[in-house]
């Protein structure tokens, strides 16, 4: 039944096939021969390596892994030192960081942050949305008073979109300052 | 009279089994599939095992970045280009660096040139080591990729230390790189790349020479010369078909010029020029290349800034240029249109893995459906780059 | 060597007004006439003298009134490369513009041209598979061009659906100049865009 078989030729012909040599008794015992050792070979590299090597892995949930320090995980915006200059905003590639700040009453108590500058607006609103940060580090570098920074924190997984969204004025996330700062 | 199970079914003497034809069966490769490197799905006609038709079909990745980075500034801009290959991230950024460095005319800091050659190499060997275990993976072979990862995980985590970052690192700036590099680290890098060096002939005796290696790789997928030509190959892939290409050495960028190495071409040694165990050869012997090139920038690593004068709000002149520079999978090029403004008018991205893919219908036919996973495995593309 | 590529131009394929501009800053170009664009490839391609055997891209950039269309050459035998540019006038942001394909000179131009195509809408004349590439087949519209606007539905699918973008917090600042009596000088706040919740 020679029509039933495909003919390859119709399409292209098989590299290895057209370029296999005739196969002589000698050569197949060659052949075997290269196979067997080139394998035992590879068994001896694999040996050594189950001998030799430790293992590099870490077994994750009991053993965490400390990151560099300079690490860009999770952003951290100590708030008392935010002057609102919305230059992350605009640095921010993906638009993901929120801020609305008010003029501050002459009357007011003049405050400064921790570098000496002093704070001529009120901060109402701080927020970045962790869902759609790339993580690039670009708002972090250009901020004046290093108030903005990545932490090495890599554990903020959640259940909802909406708790991806940091408001960094709110007292729990405020509570980190003294965990990240040191 | 033919009988099947007792029965007699008729007279098949006058039957032509000559006009009778097998249909050709409709395989779907992906778009989730281990052998295709990512979501690159593959309709592939086949007649029995072998191939008669292969289609790729893109776009499961895509993002249209090119759209996205004509409403962001110009230093917005490299966060995007590293997702594009994000296995050679350093490549991407020094390559958009370089376009915009040279339309605004500015001059880079001899150490961060340095830096930013040491980074690009180790990049290479990293993305090589990816290549190698996975397309032992492909292959069959299991181990080769757990030890190829315990080596690219040492580069990834002195990436980490040095950009913050283990894949898409943002690090290469325009004008200059970010972060300054530590005594200490510089150190750390010569103590892995002695150990590197020994490691990697251990590696290729466990993959390359081997028998069962060779006779899955070797005649297999072939890219001729005039084949790489017609379809634009770059990098390995070119270079696997014995054309000594290498824009490091045709058309140096950076401050290449100044370092000695030597470009590696396919040389046939198992099979035809141009089959899937030249380009493996390929790779595995660059990286020995690299490995040179690292050793020389350790040594000749100048101190200074690492930062050039770049104004503060970036407006790149009105014109256009296109430029390319050698990624580990093959020539990247930025094609830069520029209206004058802070946001890039057109940036068209040359991606080599897009060209390559385009080599798969040519490539299939005829061959033998795990023979074409071996060579899709062997033009090691990365979705992110073909689909952008 | 763009000048001299533009009189090789002229002299092997009449009519083609090939023309060379070499800008101060970037790479220049050689402009030819879009009737002429397949005759010039095939003749860069054929010839001792420049031998561009590789098409590295296709690339489209769309203007106003004209979309043009770059084709990369290089020579890897000579070490050089070029940039052939075509301009193609368009009236409506929503019509196709025409050109020859050059797949029969470099089988590359298959796939590039195929994007260009979905990208921009620049039809390439007697391509041998003019479909798109990397957007889905009933896609509408050309993404890169300056005026496309995203479809709202497809294949019943809502793109971009609002409960999987976070919103709310954007629009803040709206509430915070109510409560400072409507005065929009007193509130500095980072939302850029005029798009309404």
């Amino acid at each position: 039944m020679s029509g039933l078989t495909p003919d390859i030729s119709e399409y292209a012909t098989r590299e290895s096939m057209v370029h296999q040599e005739e196969l002589t008794f000698g050569k197949w015992l060659g052949n075997i021969w290269k196979a067997v050792s080139t394998c035992f070979k590879g068994m001896m590299i694999t040996g050594k390596y189950i001998v030799a090597r430790k293992p590099v892995t870490i077994e994750y949930p009991e053993v965490r892994e400390e990151l560099p320090a300079n690490s860009r995980s999770r952003l951290f915006n100590d708030v008392d030192n935010c002057i609102a200059c919305l230059q992350c905003a605009a640095a921010c590639p993906v638009d993901c960081i929120y801020i609305t700040a008010t003029r501050r009453d002459k009357e007011a108590p003049k405050l400064k942050t921790d570098d000496g500058t002093p704070l001529k607006l009120d901060l109402k609103q701080y927020t970045i949305d962790t869902a759609l940060c790339c993580y690039c580090g670009l708002c972090t570098t250009v901020c004046p008073t290093e108030c903005l920074t990545h932490t090495t924190d890599y554990e903020f997984a959640q259940y909802t979109l909406g708790e991806m969204k940091y408001d960094y004025l709110a007292e729990d996330i405020r509570a980190w300052k003294h965990r990240v700062r040191g | 009279m033919i009988e099947i199970d007792g029965k007699e079914i008729g007279d098949l003497s006058s039957f032509n089994t000559e006009k009778i034809k097998s249909d050709l069966l409709t395989l779907n490769m992906g778009p989730q599939h281990p052998a295709t490197h990512g979501v690159l799905r593959v309709e592939i006609k086949t007649d029995s095992e072998i191939i008669a038709e292969a289609t790729p079909y893109l776009g499961y990745l895509h993002r249209c970045f090119e759209k996205h980075v004509e409403n962001v500034d110009y230093r917005g801009v490299i966060p995007f280009v590293d997702r594009m290959d994000y296995l050679g991230a350093m490549g991407m950024e020094w390559g958009y660096s370089l376009t915009i460095e040279k339309m605004l005319g500015t001059e880079v800091p001899r150490r961060a040139e340095y830096i930013r050659v040491l980074v690009a190499e180790l990049q290479r060997i990293a993305g090589h080591l990816l290549f190698f275990g996975t397309y032992a993976i492909d292959l069959g072979a299991f181990s080769p990729f757990l030890y190829a990862f315990d080596e690219r995980e040492k580069i990834l985590r002195f990436f980490e230390e040095l950009s913050g970052a283990r894949l898409l690192y943002n690090y290469v700036w325009i004008g200059g790189v970010w972060n300054d590099i530590t005594d200490d680290q510089l150190r750390r890098i010569k103590k892995f790349i002695d150990n590197f060096d020994e490691e990697l002939k251990v590696f290729h005796s466990l993959v390359g020479e081997n028998k069962i290696f060779i006779e899955r790789t070797a005649n297999v997928g072939i890219v001729s010369e005039e084949m790489a030509y017609q379809y634009g190959a770059t990098g390995p892939v070119l270079r696997g078909s014995g054309i000594d290409w290498d824009l490091r050495k045709k058309r140096p960028y950076g401050i290449y010029e100044e370092f000695d190495f030597d470009v590696q071409v396919g040389r046939g040694e198992k099979g035809t020029l141009g089959d899937c165990w030249d380009r493996y050869d390929v790779r595995v012997r660059e990286m020995h290349e690299s490995v040179k090139i690292v050793r020389q920038c350790l040594e000749g690593i100048e101190e200074g800034s690492i930062m050039g004068k770049v104004p503060k709000v970036l407006k790149v002149p009105e014109g256009e240029i296109y430029m390319r520079t050698e990624c580990p999978r093959g020539e990247l090029g930025y094609h830069l249109v520029s209206d004058g403004g802070k946001t890039p008018y057109r940036l068209k991205v040359k991606s080599s893995c897009f060209t390559h893919v385009s080599m798969l219908p040519e490539m299939a036919p005829g061959q033998m459906v795990a023979d074409f996973v071996a060579s899709i495995g062997s033009i090691d593309i990365v979705l992110g780059e073909v689909d952008r | 060597m763009l000048n001299e590529v533009a009189s090789f131009l002229n002299s092997a394929v009449s009519g083609c007004g090939a023309t060379a501009h070499t800008p101060e800053v970037g790479h220049g170009h050689v402009l030819v006439e879009s009737a002429h664009l397949h005759a010039c490839a095939k003749a860069l391609n054929e010839s001792d003298e420049f031998d561009m055997n590789v098409l590295q891209v296709v690339s489209g950039v769309d203007y106003p009134e004209r979309i043009e269309v770059n084709y990369m050459l290089a020579s890897f035998t000579k070490n050089t490369e070029m940039i052939l540019k075509v301009k193609l006038p368009k009236t409506s942001p929503t019509e196709t513009v025409e050109v020859d394909s050059v797949v029969d000179i470099w089988k590359s131009a298959n796939f590039l041209e195929r994007e260009t195509y979905d990208m921009l809408g620049v039809v390439f004349k007697n391509h041998p598979d003019h479909r798109r590439i990397l957007c889905p087949e009933d896609w509408e519209g050309f993404p890169l061009r300056k005026d496309y606007v995203v479809q709202k539905e497809w294949e019943g699918m809502e793109i971009n659906p609002a409960h999987k973008v976070n919103s709310g917090d954007h629009f803040f600042f709206k509430d915070v100049i109510a409560k400072m009596g409507g005065d929009e000088k007193k509130v500095t706040y980072s939302w850029k865009s005029d798009a309404e919740a």
